[in-house]
């Protein structure tokens, strides 16, 4: 009878220094620039400018997030409170949509199901410049321009297509019988979505709704496009303005910078598992 | 579709059979996504691709007009586009190379047990859940030539004695911002692979032992055959993503010095944002999709493919 | 008597009624900007889109909208501050939207676009009739004087010049460059005052946007070449390419200037100064002020820029505009504004506030600005300055931005010869002379 054998040498070094190494490697490599940014948003203006550099500031002084926040040129404190709006209702309304979509994908064999899944494929791998131009001009025929409805449905764009084809494998992977008994008992359709599969896809849901939130929080190029105005800015166009026309103030940058990612990085730890599921998911039937 | 047969109460006949009552309901649910994505994606899509066969330079109203394929004519002798696309391969190729190797790398080491795991997997993930402006706001702080990090530890190390300005040389440019990129994208192919890592059946492993397969004989039979299929996929995945992604070269370089950055996608936006050519922006536009069209066709017959063999 | 089917309508309600919430994202309240100004009431709105915001000027034009709002009751104006890098597309597309602002603050290179889109108010008639209309200096007329139409007012003229620290001029025991000094002691002062130890260059040129252009022309014009000869364009000329080569040869050869030069644009040249990692810069009068505040107003001077081997040499006056729509809503209120901007007293605290030259004579020539020693440089350019030889053409002004600066940064990078870019150049001129 055989025997699996102990570790053998090659197994240890990996496991023991190899691992070790990597990781600390990784770690660095992944906070590094984090902790750089960290450190300069602390910084006054002499440190981050002096030569050589300064690393470490002398004081943890929040001057730069003061100002950053309540700087009348770039108000970071609107900046942030447009962001979280956007993406708050982006969130909301792509999480509706693409419940009902994806239901009716998963559970209902009608004509045209597969060219809907196709187009919702498809829809993820048009580039977003694509949509710039043709926007641009529908926001304007509409008087849309330098509103939160424009940023808000052109979010759709990129956030529908991925969390329907998500949801509907979630909605796949609930076995059908629970709605039928519930059908039975004198649920309607929609009843039984709400009641039954709802609550049991509802980290799925969760999942792809912060997926929303992130993907519109991220949102750069339709965000600069459809306005101009300060107060109507989102975090990411108003970095990079920030950059465009004054003197690059690294330590208010710096700060801004710290403020857009504190948000998504709390959602993130909270995500991360389900991400984890939701993608590997829908990627593998992809 | 099976429920009605034990529907036993005397109901009148509904004016729908129930087939076509389910259908309707099924198409109703779909009525927001159809104005969501009808507005948003389908109807610029023809819109662009009308705007493409009109010449529409928002700075020349009185030549606005109906020109055919001259825009894509012009396409076609326009050194820069072919340029763009020549570095939209070296970007998306140089990109994904190594994020997909420190990926695997990362998803190897996250896969292993230790203490502080939660917390590592965490950090090391957050590169690609942060805006792309954050990124490269970030890394353009980095690469300062004056004060930044970069120039500072190199000169401090010896290897360097003169300052780089990483993003003002041609040369290094592009490799300054695929390395940006490789940075945010990692955590992305750690994240496809952990998932994937995870779903392999231990047994396999200790039947592996079992056999006395040594640790690099267990990862080239059990370990890549299995990851295959998400490895395709997630590559394709990447592949489109970043071939159509502008943000990271907008921001950094927008596509300088000299094009020396300019890639196929932030060319467009070029085209839309600086020169106001909405028609050649367009044109552009349609180029992308159409490539992009094709990419998917080669990957969905390919991923087929793979399917049918597993 | 059927509940399933009532039930499915209800559902159906339902799920219209979720659908629903994309629309009540057309609710207004949240639409109203946090800070909204003061309306005096019964006041026609006039909007103004500044192009240039940095903290100075938001600060002095919003107290100069004040003070106007104040000051009569017809108008109330508001302003849009809207970033430089955005503002030609702003008001690009909202002209061809068919809704621009009443009127705008601009470059004297960007009118001409405007002129061409023939969205421009014709300010020729009001123009004649106004009181300072003799008052405003002859070369500022001509900066926004589009196909014999007067397009715009200029706000400010102001022309270039080049900055030194004086303060390190001594450190390194440097001496003063003398007003009439040439190309040679140009290289030897930036060589002198390149330090890499320090990190700090002689010359902070400038890479990005029109000025790297227009900068490069200066010191072709000091070789002896041209623009424009008898109509045609002759930019590709051997003196041009000569000079370019001994310019760019700063950067490429000598190393007299930073690396950063080709990602380097206006605040970029300004701030490379200020923080101490350039020695010298060229820029207009605009920011003399701020260096005051960077570095120190004992630290710093100005001087004409070097005469070329042709011993010739130019300045270009350019002009900061005030350029009306003619599609705006409140025409008179527009010019109202505008000209009560031109006014003695409001147009003192703009000037003065940011260093830029006023452009009517009887301000201009007033001791604060003819005798403070940051703005000697410029006056002593003023015999040799000429209008920039870019405005000649309508067409110009968005093409060398477009594609004269792509171009130069080919040259400046070493892909394309001083020779090469310019008959490149040359030929994306030729081709827009409209």
């Amino acid at each position: 009878m055989r025997r699996a054998p102990g570790l053998d040498w090659a197994e240890r070094v990996l496991g023991g220094p190899v691992l070790w190494m990597g990781l600390a490697a990784l770690t660095l490599f992944a906070v590094a620039p984090f902790v750089w940014v960290l450190l300069a948003s602390f910084k006054t203006r002499a440190e981050l400018y002096a030569t050589p550099i300064v690393y470490l500031p002398a004081s943890l002084s929040l001057a730069n997030y003061v100002e950053a926040w309540t700087s009348r040129l770039t108000p970071f404190s609107r900046f942030f409170a447009n962001s979280l709006w956007v993406s708050s209702v982006t969130m909301v309304a792509t999480t509706v949509v693409s419940i009902l979509a994806g239901y009716a994908l998963a559970r209902f064999r009608f004509a045209g199901r597969q060219t809907f899944l196709l187009v919702f494929l498809a829809t993820q791998m048009f580039p977003a410049v694509l949509l710039i131009a043709p926007l641009l001009s529908q926001w304007y025929a509409l008087g849309l321009i330098d509103t939160y409805q424009a940023l808000i449905y052109s979010n759709f764009s990129f956030t529908v297509p991925f969390t329907v084809w998500m949801l509907v494998g979630y909605f796949e992977s609930i076995p059908r019988e629970l709605e039928e008994s519930a059908m039975l008992d004198g649920c309607t359709n929609f009843g039984a979505l709400c009641r039954i599969v709802l609550p049991l896809a509802a980290p799925g849901v969760a999942a792809t709704a912060i997926f929303a939130f992130v993907a519109s929080w991220s949102e750069l190029l339709f965000a600069i496009t459809f306005t101009s105005q300060t107060e109507m800015r989102t975090l990411s166009a108003g970095l990079l303005f920030m950059v465009g026309q004054y003197e690059i103030q690294w330590g208010q940058l710096s700060a801004g910078v710290i403020i857009s990612t504190i948000p998504v990085a709390i959602l993130f730890t909270y995500l991360q598992r389900h991400l984890i599921q939701g993608l590997s998911a829908g990627a593998v039937k992809g | 579709m099976a429920r009605g047969a034990t529907l036993t109460a005397p109901v009148a006949r509904p004016l729908l059979s129930r087939r076509a009552r389910e259908l309707l309901t099924g198409y109703c649910y779909l009525i927001p996504v159809i104005l969501a994505l009808g507005g948003t994606v389908l109807f610029p899509i023809l819109k662009a691709m009308q705007m493409s066969l009109y010449n529409h330079v928002l700075i020349r109203p009185q030549e606005y007009g109906y020109v055919g394929l001259a825009n894509y004519a012009r396409l076609l002798h326009d050194e820069t586009f072919w340029l763009s696309l020549w570095n939209s391969f070296q970007w998306v190729f140089g990109s994904v190379l190594f994020q997909f190797l420190g990926g695997f790398a990362a998803a190897l080491l996250l896969h292993q047990s230790f203490r502080g795991r939660a917390l590592v997997r965490t950090i090391t993930l957050l590169p690609w859940i942060i805006p792309g402006v954050v990124v490269a706001l970030i890394w353009e702080f980095i690469y300062q030539p004056n004060y930044g990090l970069l120039n500072d530890i190199l000169s401090r190390a010896g290897v360097m004695t003169e300052r780089v300005a990483w993003l003002a040389n041609p040369a290094l440019a592009m490799p300054a911002v695929i390395l940006t990129n490789v940075w945010r994208g990692v955590p992305f192919f750690a994240i496809m692979l952990l998932a994937g890592l995870q779903a392999i059946p231990g047994e396999l492993y200790e039947a592996g032992r079992v056999d006395g397969a040594s640790v690099f004989q267990r990862f080239r039979f059990i370990t890549l055959p299995m990851l295959k299929p998400i490895i395709v996929v997630a590559t394709a995945t990447r592949i489109v993503w970043t071939f159509n992604y502008a943000d990271l070269i907008f921001v950094m370089t927008s596509g300088g010095p000299a094009n020396a950055t300019q890639i196929t996608s932030t060319y467009t936006l070029l085209q839309a944002y600086s020169n106001l050519d909405f028609g050649y922006a367009a044109t552009l536009s349609v180029a992308l999709l159409l490539i992009m069209l094709a990419f998917t066709v080669v990957y969905l017959r390919l991923t087929r493919g793979l399917e049918s063999v597993a | 008597m059927n509940e399933r089917r009532i039930l499915s309508r209800r559902a159906l309600l339902k799920t219209m009624a979720a659908a629903g919430t994309l629309t009540a994202a057309d609710l207004k309240w949240w639409e109203e900007p946090l800070l909204r100004p003061r309306r005096a009431w019964g006041a026609a709105p006039v909007r103004f889109q500044f192009s240039v915001p940095e903290p100075k000027r938001n600060a002095l034009v919003e107290s100069l909208v004040q003070r106007f709002n104040q000051a009569q009751k017809d108008f109330e104006v508001k302003v849009e501050f809207v970033p430089q890098a955005q503002a030609r597309q702003k008001l690009i597309t909202s002209v061809a939207a068919g809704s621009p602002p009443d009127c705008c603050q601009v470059w004297d290179n960007w009118v001409g676009e405007f002129e061409g889109m023939g969205a421009l108010e014709d300010l020729t008639p009001k123009v004649k009739d106004w009181k300072h209309y003799k008052d405003v200096l002859p070369l500022a007329w001509q900066t926004v004087t589009v196909k014999n139409k007067i397009a715009s007012l200029p706000w400010v003229v102001t022309n270039d010049a080049l900055y030194y620290r004086t303060d390190r001029m001594k450190e390194y025991g440097l001496s003063a460059p003398k007003d009439d000094w040439g190309f040679d002691d140009f290289l030897a002062f930036t060589k002198a005052f390149t330090r890499t130890d320090k990190n700090q260059y002689g010359f902070g040129m400038r890479g990005q946007g029109t000025w790297a252009v227009l900068y490069a022309t200066e010191f072709m014009y000091a070789n002896g070449a041209q623009v424009l000869k008898d109509g045609k364009v002759v930019i590709n000329s051997r003196e041009a390419a000569e000079a370019l080569d001994w310019y760019l040869d700063l950067f490429r050869k000598h190393k007299v200037c930073p690396p950063s030069v080709p990602t380097d644009g206006w605040r970029g040249i300004v701030e490379g100064f200020g923080r101490g990692i350039t020695n010298t810069y060229i820029h207009n009068s605009g920011s003399a002020e701020e260096q005051k505040g960077f570095v120190g107003e004992k630290n710093f001077s100005t001087v004409p820029l070097p005469l070329g081997p042709a011993k010739k040499r130019n300045s270009f006056y350019f002009s900061e505009t005030l350029t009306a729509f003619n599609k705006g809503k409140s025409r008179e209120g527009a010019w109202r504004f505008m000209s009560w901007l031109m006014e003695d007293e409001p147009n003192l605290m703009y000037t003065k506030g940011l260093g830029l030259l006023p452009s009517r004579k009887t301000l201009f020539e007033r001791p604060e600005f003819m005798h403070d020693p940051a703005y000697q440089g410029f006056i002593k350019s003023f015999p040799f300055s000429i209008v920039s030889p870019y405005l000649a053409y309508a067409g110009w002004g968005g093409k060398i931005d477009s594609e004269g600066v792509p171009l130069f940064q080919q040259a400046l990078v070493g892909k394309l010869s001083s020779k090469e870019f310019l008959d490149k150049f040359a030929e994306v001129l030729t081709k827009n002379m409209a």
